[in-house]
């Protein structure tokens, strides 16, 4: 049942008005970014929160920084005094961020003529470099101090102008500030035009109408999440998985959950104890990724076209050791745990949902973002490149469907760079890019293929790769094989001599080498008739 | 003469000029072969000497949709022939553990790589070698494909390899689509998509075309065909069928024209187009004054991406026939499911799930005589019983009906918004222009909710795509790709004059008088996306500035001091079409009451109202109708809430003002 005094009809289209609030940021984000990984593979979220820090709405970006995005209002407007025509940026992990390449800026929007905001609309983008150790700021640090610059909560635009004592710190400590400077612009040009259709949503509805609607738009969602946990069987499920290593040492590093459903209160408990604790490598979460990956996974349960918002955790309590793999404390490096370990979460906590509602639940898919950066000089144009890429995977099969190949998955969504693109702005040159065949588990349905991409290089450059599943393949369900595991190999130009990367990896290739990368498949759904 | 003709689902629309006035017939359609609709219509019309027939088609969309394309063979740069499938890497539906595969209409034992490659800079690094090009041929000949696509890397910075490989594979006698003339631009996906849509359109749309174009000669052998295109130009169907790409929005093209031309005479400059139909809604934007309707580079048909200039119409999956339901968590959900035309919605006696046109005919807003001239029978006990099963947690049925209406109006709202308020316009300054079948009826509420201020229903709603058809330009689209400096700005007239003269040869050859129209795509130097401005040959460097206004109104800033790129020059050449004006015939003030038929109850804001029935057909320019009304005419019906004001104008259209809600 609904609030009294809200119908269903006035809440679906307060919803549609939120929502495309979030898209229209991102299309200003995308369409006047300069940096290839913004403008074409679209690695960017945006989502409006209200006067409270909730979310109560996000465009259909990247999981990883959604689910992760409230932490980073909420970290803003504990540490600023926000005035109205205010921006705040920031990036640390520890302080509302995931790692320190996303960069985050939260405008505050404020009602005519009142001393708090009314709403905050944010936008989150990968940036192709943030300084550090290693070109890309994506390497096998140690401490996050080797990551890059760490921006606490500041503001970037002080009532309407940028602060250029922010800005220029900021550039001072990466590699293409150029690229950084015009991505910024973008990344506050698309708050403005967020702020913009919140102040005409305001205007539309008033300021009461709109918060009683926001009210009721949790509550729908915490509705939804509770009608489906109804549904779940009573008891408890527990997984682990692994990741390969840290890329310090060869040890595995385990994550493992225990999900209790109660479906009497139609709540979801979900505890990660017993995963490893926070490594010296980069592959540390900090718990808002953890947090990230839990919603993800009930978002997922709920219809297709349900809203995302903060009312979907309410049913959901989560418990994370402190000093762990899933929950890192400073100064634990951690560009992999967005992106490597983040999956790994989600993979666990869907082998344990397989066991409550295997007919619902696909096998793993690839299970690593295989994280490709490149940085050097262009010596087209003796100008500074860091170049950013993730490579898709298989998907793993859905009962009832194979899995699709070489698509991005799970916490991520972002598209490539188009070859065409690539080679305009950097010193490579693609050799192939095709499916990796075979690469899907076998079953009564088949997990995805992963892909082959292989570039050659034009310039000396520092390579580095951030991957998984080398050792631990994505998983089969129900009998399903498993898929082939990733792998990544550099030729030498000169010898044609060639030598097998380990997944985690950074190191310094000439002009004339080629490096080939092959992503992981699916894994495989049911037994393989004979 | 000059006759249009639009080919839809269930009729084929003709629509031409007769002493100075557009005359029209409706004749039912052939979908087996809809050349033969064409042709009956034809007869219907009679034809004199000089046939001049217009066509707008959905044999390129129903291909689309229906998958009977051609076997496609896709050729392009070896190490490179999965990447018509690999599409982006992205998935479509974020949180859908169960989404369907997406569509490659290339499958596997199709895909052919070449040994060659170009770079960026557009230098050959590797050429094939006759053999190669040779043993190429012989595979695609043996994989039995109907048609060719080929897209190599970097062919639009350098085509002479492509032109290589086409020159090789004309050898085979099917048709052959080429990247560097289909869509001469950077990402290799998009490009290759929209060559291998052409390549999988060919050979339907060609012989549908030559078919057309001979049945045509054989009435009359001067007999000229031409066909809309996507972009809402006239291009000659010899060419429609050389790029078939062009035409697969053919059909709603012509609505978008029509709409335009019609709200032109009636005075109205910047309009949104509301196509309400029974499973779909097409809406447009177009600023008549600054060069008509939005187009765009990224639309996608029938799932497949298309790089070309088409007219931007965002379809919405919602119509009369959607099928309404309460989800888990107790929302109100209109479609995307529809009842179709078969069971049909529960009023026309065999649906049993509540739908949009349900909860009209619940609601009083059709009428149960008039309705498809009487040819439906509607059956309104039926109706409100099944309505009252399935009302859920709302009281009443009536209350069910009028918010299943409210839920569709915010999905047509949504749509609207779309194209309007996320591309920078704001809804307020524009008219509402409504069509099809079930426009009229849902425009005015529609209109009160993105608060514009006026609505326009044109004569003819159910024609006004063979309308637009008849009286579109022909236009033909130039582009070259430069790359320059902003500074460059002052040294174009070299190149404009250069496209200018081969399409003004063009078009002379075939008998036509052209006019260039000129613009600029610029964008910051290393950004990913262009706007257009107008290039401005007396003072040029005014299209900068235009472009740093335009990004600031758009994106929220812009940067005076930042280097600017000129990335393509682009020419549009447009023959003007028939030079019609409607006669504006003068207005006598009246009531309208000799086209007043009877009253009945209609539900508005929460209950049923007395309100008055007209026949459109009977109303005279002049007369003046206020709300609460229903005005209802062969295709379609006008729904005037109380509050809101019609008036027939001197073109026979109604012009509704649209007041506030009226509350008692």
């Amino acid at each position: 049942m609904t609030r009294a005094d809200v119908d269903p009809v006035e809440l679906a289209v307060f919803q549609s008005a939120v929502h495309s609030i979030a898209e229209e940021m991102g299309a200003a984000l995308r369409r006047t970014a300069l940096s290839p990984n913004i403008k074409e593979r679209r690695d960017y979220s945006c989502a409006v929160f209200d006067s409270r820090g909730r979310v109560i709405a996000m465009g259909d970006h990247m999981p990883v920084h959604l689910g992760s995005m409230p932490m980073s209002v909420l970290a803003a407007i504990e540490a600023i005094e926000f005035a109205p025509g205010d921006i705040a940026v920031l990036n640390d992990p520890y302080a509302g961020g995931t790692h320190l390449p996303d960069i985050t800026m939260v405008l505050p929007v404020y009602q005519v003529k009142r001393d708090r905001a009314a709403f905050y609309v944010c936008n989150r983008a990968h940036h192709a470099d943030v300084g550090g150790a290693h070109a890309g700021s994506m390497g096998p640090a140690r401490e996050i101090f080797q990551e890059g610059i760490r921006i606490p909560p500041v503001r970037i635009v002080r009532a309407g102008e940028i602060d250029r004592d922010v800005l220029s710190l900021i550039l001072l400590n990466v590699r293409t500030p150029r690229e950084r400077e015009g991505d910024l612009d973008s990344q506050i040009g698309a708050c403005r035009v967020g702020e913009q259709r919140v102040h005409e949503l305001v205007e539309k509805y008033g300021f009461m109408r709109a918060e009683a609607l926001i009210e009721e738009l949790l509550d729908y969602s915490q509705r939804l999440v509770r009608a489906q946990l109804r549904e779940m069987p009573e008891g408890e499920f527990v997984a682990e998985d692994w990741l390969d290593d840290d890329g310090v040492s060869d040890e595995p590093r385990r994550i493992a959950v225990r999900l209790r459903f109660d479906p009497g209160a139609g709540e979801l408990h979900a505890d990660f104890a017993g995963s490893s604790a926070q490594v010296e490598g980069s592959v540390n979460a900090v718990r808002a990724i953890t947090l990230s990956a839990c919603f993800y996974v009930l978002r997922c349960l709920l219809p297709r076209d349900a809203p995302a918002t903060a009312g979907i955790l309410r049913p959901f309590t989560l418990t994370t050791v402190p000093g762990s793999i899933v929950d890192a404390r400073p100064p634990a490096p951690v560009a992999g745990g967005n992106v490597e370990t983040s999956q790994r979460i989600v993979d666990v906590l869907l082998r344990a949902l397989a066991q409550a509602v295997p007919e619902r639940v696909p096998a793993a898919s690839a299970g690593t973002m295989s994280n490709l950066t490149i940085g050097g000089t262009d010596p087209r144009t003796g100008e500074a490149f860091t170049y950013y890429e993730t490579t898709a995977g298989g998907m793993g099969a859905r009962p009832g469907l194979d899995g699709i190949s070489g698509v991005h998955t799970h916490m991520t969504n972002s598209l490539n760079t188009p070859i065409e693109a690539l080679e305009y702005a950097y010193p490579f040159r693609m050799i192939r890019y095709a499916y990796r065949d075979g690469s899907g588990g076998a079953g009564k349905f088949r997990g995805g293929d992963g892909l082959i991409r292989e570039l050659e290089l034009l310039a000396d450059a520092q390579v580095t790769l951030l991957a998984d599943r080398r050792r631990f393949r994505p998983y089969g369900l129900e009998g399903g094989e498993d898929g082939a595991p990733g792998q990544a190999v550099v030729t030498q130009g000169e010898t044609g001599s060639e030598k097998k990367l380990p997944g985690k990896t950074s190191l310094r290739l000439a002009k004339g080498d080629r490096l080939g990368i092959e992503t992981p498949g699916g894994g495989g759904w049911g037994k393989r008739a004979r | 003469m000059r006759v249009a003709i639009d080919t839809g689902g269930t009729f084929t629309d003709c629509v031409y000029l007769a002493d100075g006035r557009l005359q029209a017939v409706k004749v039912f359609s052939t979908p087996s072969d809809p050349s033969r609709a064409v042709m009956n219509g034809l007869a219907r019309i009679g034809v004199d000497v000089s046939l001049e027939l217009r066509h707008g088609t959905t044999v390129g969309t129903n291909t689309m949709l229906e998958r009977t394309g051609a076997r496609v063979a896709f050729v392009t740069t070896a190490g490179f022939e999965d990447t018509i499938a690999i599409g982006r890497q992205a998935r479509a539906s974020l949180y859908d553990w169960f989404a369907p595969a997406p569509v490659c209409l290339v499958p596997r034992e199709l895909r052919f790589g070449v040994p060659e490659r170009v770079s960026a800079e557009g230098e050959i690094l590797r050429s094939p070698t006759g053999e190669e090009l040779t043993a190429l041929v012989e595979q695609v000949r043996a994989s039995g494909a109907e048609s060719v696509a080929i897209s190599l890397l970097f062919s639009f910075t350098n085509p002479e390899t492509e032109c290589r490989v086409e020159a090789a594979l004309g050898s085979l006698g099917i048709p052959v689509s080429v990247s560097h003339r289909i869509l001469p631009e950077f990402r290799e996906f998009e490009r290759a998509s929209t060559t291998v849509v052409n390549a999988y359109l060919a050979p339907r749309m060609e012989s549908y075309l030559l078919q057309l174009e001979k049945r045509a000669k054989e009435q009359q052998s001067r007999a000229r065909v031409d066909v809309m295109q996507s972009s809402g130009g006239i291009i000659a169907a010899r060419l429609g069928a050389q790029e078939p790409v062009r035409t697969v929005l053919s059909g709603p093209a012509g609505g978008v024209i029509g709409a335009c031309r019609v709200a032109r005479w009636a005075g109205f400059e910047r309009i949104i187009g509301f196509d309400m139909g029974g499973t779909s809604t097409d809406v447009f934007l177009a600023d008549i004054a600054a060069g008509g309707a939005q187009l765009t580079r990224e639309s996608v048909v029938g799932g497949v991406p298309i790089g070309l200039s088409m007219l931007d119409i965002h379809t919405a999956g919602a119509g009369g026939g959607s099928i309404a339901c309460f989800d888990a968590g107790g929302m109100l959900r209109v479609g995307p499911e529809s009842a179709g035309a078969e069971p049909g919605p529960i009023c026309f006696g065999s649906g049993a799930r509540a739908t949009v046109t349900d909860a009209d005919f619940l609601l009083g807003r059709l009428d149960a005589e008039s309705f498809l001239g009487g040819g439906v029978q509607l059956h309104p006990e039926r109706t409100e019983q099944l309505m009252c099963e399935c009302k859920g947690p709302l009281a009443t049925a009536e209350e069910f009906a009028a918010g299943i209406v409210r839920v569709v109006e915010t999905q047509m709202e949504k749509a609207i918004r779309v194209i309007s308020v996320e591309r920078g316009h704001d809804p307020r300054a524009f008219t509402l222009v409504a069509f099809g079948g079930c426009g009229p009826l849902h425009a005015c509420s529609l209109a009160r909710s993105l608060r514009i201020p006026t609505v326009l229903i044109p004569a003819l709603p159910g024609a006004l795509s063979a309308v637009g058809i008849l009286l579109a330009d022909t236009v033909r689209d130039y582009s070259r790709t430069v790359m320059l400096p902003g500074d460059a700005i002052e040294n174009l007239q070299a190149i404009f004059a250069e496209l200018e003269q081969s399409a003004g040869e063009e078009f002379a050859a075939e008998g036509l008088d052209g006019t260039a129209h000129r613009s600029l795509d610029l964008r910051y130097r290393r950004q990913g996306y262009e706007l257009n401005v107008e290039y401005d040959a007396q003072s040029p460097h005014r299209s900068l500035e235009a472009f740093h206004a335009l990004h600031r109104r758009r994106y929220g800033f812009a940067q005076e001091s930042r280097p600017v790129e000129i990335v393509n020059l682009r020419l549009r050449m447009i023959a003007a079409g028939e030079s019609y004006a409607a006669e504006k015939r003068t207005l006598v003030p009246g009531n309208g009451r000799t086209a007043l038929v009877t009253t009945r109850k209609i539900y508005f804001h929460g209950k049923f109202q007395e309100s008055r029935i007209y026949r459109r057909e009977a109303l005279v320019p002049g007369d003046a109708i206020e709300g609460p009304a229903l005005i209802t005419e062969y295709t379609s019906a006008t729904l005037l809430p109380p509050g809101c004001r019609a008036q027939v104008d001197g073109f026979d259209n109604l012009v509704i003002a649209v007041g506030g809600e009226v509350k008692e």
